[in-house]
């Protein structure tokens, strides 16, 4: 079963953009999916805190289907690769659950939590 | 005399799913040491709290929230 997955990964800053872009072509190679892979590039940024002697580091979102038995060595790849400071593979979450409440759903709830109040 | 009841500030903003990456949002429920702030006084729900709790643990691994501050090694 294909699932949508959101990766994070935080280069070596001193990465050149074109090598940057060189790696995640050859990560994402490993997924072989058809589908488009969304990436967003936040660029490079300050770490909250020193990773070894880093200080910044170049911050990726991809976004992309993939079937769960290529996931271990797309993420043994990343492992290997020394550039990569950090990654994080989630499962994309956004969509999971109940679907949000609406505002009538909302008003009537706290409707009940003002009667319950009453009562005390 | 009626206690003032707190609403839920992640309600409020009409927010359904925490998002990790969001550190400006996530910073808001932090305390200056970078301690998550209990429910008690921020007036998240349970829900939400736990959801937040979840994300501001993965926006510290990310380096995009500290720790802790003050303890610059």
């Amino acid at each position: 079963m294909s699932r949508e997955y959101e990766a994070v990964y935080i280069f070596d800053a001193g990465l050149e953009d074109a090598a940057i872009n060189d790696k995640l072509a050859k990560h994402h190679g490993l997924l072989g999916t058809q589908q488009e892979i969304t990436l967003d590039h936040w660029g490079r940024r300050q770490l909250a805190y020193k990773i070894g002697t880093k200080e910044t580091g170049y911050y990726v979102i991809a976004r992309f289907h993939a079937e769960a038995k290529v996931l271990p060595e797309y993420e043994r790849s990343l492992k290997l690769d020394d550039s990569v400071i950090r990654y994080l593979i989630t499962v994309r979450e956004h969509d999971l659950g109940a679907p949000p409440m609406t505002e009538e759903q909302l008003a009537a709830r706290r409707k009940t939590d003002d009667d319950d109040d009453d009562e005390e | 005399m009626r206690r003032q009841k707190k609403t839920c500030p992640i309600t409020e903003a009409g927010i359904r799913y925490v998002d990790y990456k969001d550190e400006r949002f996530l910073a808001r429920f932090i305390t200056d040491n970078g301690k998550i702030l209990p429910s008690r006084l921020s007036g998240v729900d349970a829900r939400h709290q736990r959801q937040l709790a979840v994300a501001i643990k993965k926006a510290r691994y990310l380096a995009l929230l500290p720790y802790n501050r003050g303890h610059q090694a």
